[in-house]
């Protein structure tokens, strides 16, 4: 092999345990997210010294595989079906925010400022994906606006090239309903020093700039 | 704006060292093969982050060594000093820092370090397709605007996805029906991010326009003014309708032409409108040099292209950018080398690299350093 060749200088992580067991626990957290060979080898190690950390960690997988669901309304995560936002009477149901992921939802729970509901699209169109229109839930999002009487729709969709055709899809499929559709603003993050905010993101908040009284 | 020292570790066949610069004109003098276009792409790659011909990290970095660096000493048009380094390793990792602060967006990186840079295949920028004169336009422009830059890659992966929904309907993975109102959410999404592209391409190549004229007569003389001139192929951004319309209604017509092309379209399973048929127009008098230009024409066009870039970084940033001019006499007869030389030594720091000595010979600029460009080392003449 090429001394210079791509790949040459990992070749000192490339061995192997003597312990089949252990290579493939190494190997399977290897399969996780966001995890290399050195660190999946530093969890494996300390998961075989502590035994307890490894008994807790083995009963969380279980109870979280048997117990965690989706709200077959929304589509968050859940422990009930249909879940505590869903079914809490506090929350106006005449408002609902769409987003992509059910982890998008917790963001807004923990600020707290929203009371209406939400509504899990799971993905974003995208062909060179292979996610189409006929794989998002939107024959679920129209019952659901149907059925709640939804008064206001919130598009909280990430401003890539892909959440936004998605948020234009939303937009034409719900075309002609007696509804409000709205979608988040983007711009200079509060607390931001303008001198410190990209050109883009300063751009995009010139142009959707907002009046203010006396102007 | 001047590159005074450069600290180079690890870049491609280039020994290890440090260099002083002349803040003037440096001739980097060497055979093909030695290391001049390496030293020009060393130098370069501060302003965008990425190689000036596209090469990867891995071909970047010599081959014995894991990771490369590299440190510039920037002198702002205000004498104000400016640290500019970068590193790569093989794992694919980057660091770019400027004045010891880490730059973790290449958009930020835009106008820090404004160059330049021609390269031998810039000579045949007139005459090769569209698709090199629209290129050019946009790393002209992303050089001088990093929203240029963030509308042009959402408009292109959008192109793609649009493009990859016609391609499933053609060969019956998707019917036309269920995909319909897919295509118009892209569609919409295309002309949103079309406005300001196309906004931008007119307003630049009618300021570059005047600039390449002027650095065209400097260098050739001609009775006829050398005319560039955007050539869109999206209707809705004929002069008088760019001039008068706001971006939502240019959206709105834009979207009407894609309306308009959809049938062909989906029977041809790829986008046939947009912003990536656009050409831009290059003419001496009536003439159109594309086509009817001599060959001496043509590169005298293609070169003062380049270098008015330079007056538009100027105008825009009141700072002059460094000059890469990488091989740029041998196509030229004296006499207009000779008048190159001179001019692209006025205002700026230039690199220029040649093989021929003889193109330089009883050129004496001042302020001024010659290198001899030999296995990778620079050595500086007396």
């Amino acid at each position: 092999m090429h001394p210079g060749a791509p790949g040459g200088g990992r070749q000192a992580s490339g061995g192997e345990f003597q312990s089949p067991a252990l290579e493939r626990l190494v190997r399977s957290l290897q399969q996780l997210p966001g995890l290399g060979r050195k660190s999946a080898t530093r969890i494996a190690l300390h998961l075989l010294a502590n035994h307890e950390d490894a008994a807790q960690l083995t009963t969380a997988v279980d109870d979280a595989r048997r117990q965690v669901t989706r709200c077959g309304r929304c589509g968050a995560i859940t422990e009930s079906d249909p879940c505590a936002i869903c079914t809490n009477p506090g929350r106006d149901a005449s408002l609902l925010c769409v987003v992509a992921s059910p982890v998008d939802i917790l963001p807004f729970e923990k600020a707290a400022f929203f009371r209406g509901r939400y509504f899990v699209l799971g993905r974003l169109l995208s062909p060179l994906d292979g996610v189409r229109a006929e794989d998002l839930p939107f024959d679920r999002l129209r019952a659901r606006i149907d059925e709640d009487e939804v008064r206001e729709v919130i598009l909280a969709l990430d401003t890539s090239v892909e959440g936004e055709t998605t948020a234009l899809y939303v937009q034409r499929l719900l075309a002609g309903r007696a509804i409000h559709l709205s979608r988040l603003a983007t711009g200079i993050p509060v607390g931001g020093a303008l001198a410190y905010t990209d050109e883009a993101t300063l751009q995009r908040a010139f142009q959707h700039r907002t009046g203010v009284e006396g102007g | 704006m001047r590159i005074l020292t450069a600290r180079l570790t690890g870049f491609r066949n280039l020994a290890d060292g440090d260099y002083e610069f002349s803040p003037g004109v440096n001739l980097l003098i060497g055979s093909n093969g030695q290391g001049k276009t390496n030293l020009l792409e060393a130098l370069n790659f501060a302003a965008f982050g990425r190689s000036h011909r596209g090469a990867r990290s891995e071909e970047l970095i010599r081959f014995t060594d894991q990771h490369l660096h590299v440190s510039l000493a920037v002198d702002q048009a205000s004498g104000v000093r400016q640290d500019h380094e970068f590193g790569l390793d093989r794992e694919g990792g980057r660091r770019f820092r400027i004045d010891g602060q880490l730059v973790t967006r290449r958009a930020d990186l835009v106008g820090r370090l404004a160059t330049v840079f021609f390269r031998p295949e810039s000579v045949e920028l007139v005459r090769d397709g569209p698709e090199a004169r629209r290129r050019f336009a946009d790393q002209s422009l992303a050089s001088l605007d990093s929203g240029y830059l963030a509308a042009l890659m959402a408009y292109q992966r959008a192109l793609r996805q649009k493009g990859r929904l016609l391609a499933d309907v053609r060969r019956g993975a998707r019917r036309e029906a269920d995909a319909a109102r897919e295509l118009a959410a892209w569609n919409a999404d295309l002309a949103v991010h079309a406005v300001p592209i196309g906004r931008r391409r007119g307003e630049w190549s009618s300021l570059l326009a005047p600039y390449a004229d002027a650095i065209y007569q400097d260098l050739a003389g001609s009775p006829a003014p050398l005319e560039f001139q955007w050539r869109p192929r999206l209707q809705a951004f004929a002069p008088a309708r760019l001039a008068s319309a706001t971006d939502e209604e240019l959206a709105a017509d834009i979207l009407a032409e894609f309306d308009y092309i959809r049938p062909m379209e989906l029977r041809r399973g790829r986008p046939l409108a947009g912003l990536q048929f656009d050409d831009f127009l290059v003419r001496l008098g009536e003439r159109d040099l594309r086509v009817f230009g001599s060959q001496g024409e043509t590169r005298t066009a293609a070169i003062s292209l380049v270098l008015a870039q330079s007056d538009v970084v100027f105008r825009q940033r009141r700072v002059r950018p460094v000059l890469f001019l990488d091989d740029i006499f041998s196509e030229l007869d004296r006499e207009r080398a000779r008048r190159l030389q001179e001019r692209s030594a006025r205002n700026h720091q230039v690199f220029i690299a040649t093989a021929r000595a003889d193109d330089v010979a009883g050129w004496e600029p001042d302020p001024a350093r010659r290198w001899l460009v030999e296995d990778g080392r620079l050595t500086a003449l007396p």
